[in-house]
């Protein structure tokens, strides 16, 4: 198959072990160009073992039909420590200052472009980490649990900057998160993993662009409910 | 002004430690001509400096340091940087730097002697191989113990192995290379003197050596001192460069 052509994300009878232990087996995911599709399970079921495997990071048996080029997310170890601002951003473009500049201005740090990690918010990391991804221009951008560290506040305001990104950018992500109402606000649909496989899959069929009030409409509760039923 | 002085405090054990052996070297407890008080001392580092011969000993022995402990810490990060990340190089080459880093450092003077005699070429081997191997095992153990993280979001970002290298492996193992470069200039400090010691007609180690067979003790302890000042302020310049070249290296 040319690898080239691939655009969608396609996952067949993905089996991986650890240790002689299962950890997931059969399992089969289909992610369309452009979509946004959130993961959700319960801790150690697997949902960051899923996306090292769709990265090419650990051995698994099974198929996996995927875009050239990937772009990962981390909730730790997002931006370098030892590169500025511009330089974790720079890192995987070759001098292309339009294209530096382009994302210093989309996350709002163009005044702290030389500020080290350490010297900025975890929001503001996370959000270098997300340029640092999106300028190498990615077809797939894998994001595991990327605000788990972040306080409620700054996570509320990440979740509504990345969908503005999104939107803009229309990358095809695969979220991984344990927050229901993370993964509903933001995605297309949400994919259960549960005892190995994907068990469940829920459409969000809430309008785009997507407003932070549409988590206190009845709709939005009712499905929380569900999904957290589903998952305990 | 309380922080200001604060800065300060490590004056007074040295003025305590100054003023007890004053104290003890004229009190008559011990031989004075073997124990000469620290006025003495002073007025043989003043003869020393006005002859110009001081000068000229600290200049060769630092030199001869310097340059040792930029060779050792080049080798040494290089070769911990590869055996730290390249299985096949760790598997075939740190065995053989295990066996040669219990060697007792001094104990390789006689053989680079017969080797090399006593020239400069000498000195910089004794100290550039001393150096080595605190800086190759630090830089090996930083290396080895990054986070995978770093690996994974480097190799989705570029498929340069050099630019991994120099901009991912070489920066996440610095705190480690760093602690591994102090003990190189602590050791440094050492085999200066022992190769000085050894065969020489400069520098610190051979003041103290000629001072000894004059009988000069008070020279001997302005040897020993300038020995342990020069060590202190190489570590203490090596220190204020990084923080200042590196801010975030603190805070990783």
């Amino acid at each position: 198959m040319d690898r080239k052509n691939v655009n969608n994300l396609i996952v067949k009878n993905l089996c991986v072990k650890y240790n002689g232990n299962s950890i997931l087996k059969n399992l089969n995911l289909a992610v369309k160009s452009g979509e946004f599709v959130a993961i959700v399970g319960q801790s150690g079921c697997g949902k960051t073992t899923l996306l090292n495997a769709i990265a090419g990071f650990i051995r698994f048996k099974g198929n996996i039909e995927k875009p050239q080029k990937i772009g990962l997310v981390f909730q730790n170890y997002a931006a370098f420590p030892w590169m500025s601002v511009k330089n974790n951003i720079s890192f995987g473009l070759n001098g292309n200052k339009e294209k530096i500049n382009y994302y210093l201005k989309m996350i709002g740090l163009k005044d702290k472009q030389n500020y080290y990690p350490y010297e900025l918010s975890g929001g503001q990391i996370q959000r270098i980490a997300l340029a640092r991804t999106l300028a190498s221009n990615p077809d797939l951008v894998l994001m595991d649990e990327p605000y788990g560290a972040l306080d409620a506040n700054t996570r509320d305001k990440m979740q509504k900057w990345l969908l503005d990104i999104w939107q803009k950018e229309r990358k095809t992500i695969l979220f991984v998160t344990h927050s229901i109402e993370e993964a509903i606000f933001l995605s297309d649909r949400i994919l259960m993993l549960k005892d190995k496989k994907i068990r469940k899959e829920y459409k969000i069929r809430f309008k785009r662009p997507r407003n932070k009030n549409i988590k206190f409409d009845g709709g939005f509760i009712q499905l929380r409910k569900r999904i957290s039923k589903y998952i305990n | 002004m309380l922080n200001k002085l604060k800065k300060f405090y490590f004056i007074v054990p040295i003025s305590v430690f100054i003023i007890l052996w004053q104290f003890i070297s004229i009190s008559g407890l011990i031989n004075i001509a073997l124990f000469p008080p620290p006025t003495k001392v002073f007025s043989a580092f003043i003869e020393l400096l006005n002859s110009g011969e001081l000068l000229l000993h600290i200049n060769s022995s630092m030199w001869r340091v310097l340059a040792g402990l930029a060779i050792g810490s080049i080798f040494g990060i290089i070769f911990g940087l590869l055996t730290g990340r390249i299985k096949f190089i760790d598997e075939s080459l740190s065995p053989l730097f295990h066996i040669f880093r219990s060697f007792p450092p001094v104990a390789i003077i006689p053989l680079v002697i017969a080797w090399f005699g006593i020239g400069e070429t000498a000195k910089l081997f004794s100290i550039s191989f001393a150096v080595f191997f605190p800086v190759w095992i630090n830089s090996h153990i930083g290396a080895s113990s990054i986070s995978v993280y770093y690996f994974r979001a480097a190799s989705t970002l570029t498929k340069s192995i050099s630019k991994k290298f120099l901009k991912v492996i070489l920066p996440a193992s610095l705190p480690f290379i760093i602690a591994g470069i102090r003990t190189g200039i602590a050791i440094a400090f050492i085999m200066i003197f022992v190769s000085e010691l050894a065969g020489s007609s400069n520098g610190i180690g051979y003041l103290i050596s000629v001072s000894h067979l004059a009988y000069r003790i008070d020279k001997m302890i302005v040897g020993l001192l300038l020995l342990g000042f020069f060590g202190a302020l190489t570590d203490c310049i090596f220190v204020r460069l990084i923080k200042r070249s590196f801010p975030w290296i603190e805070k990783m």
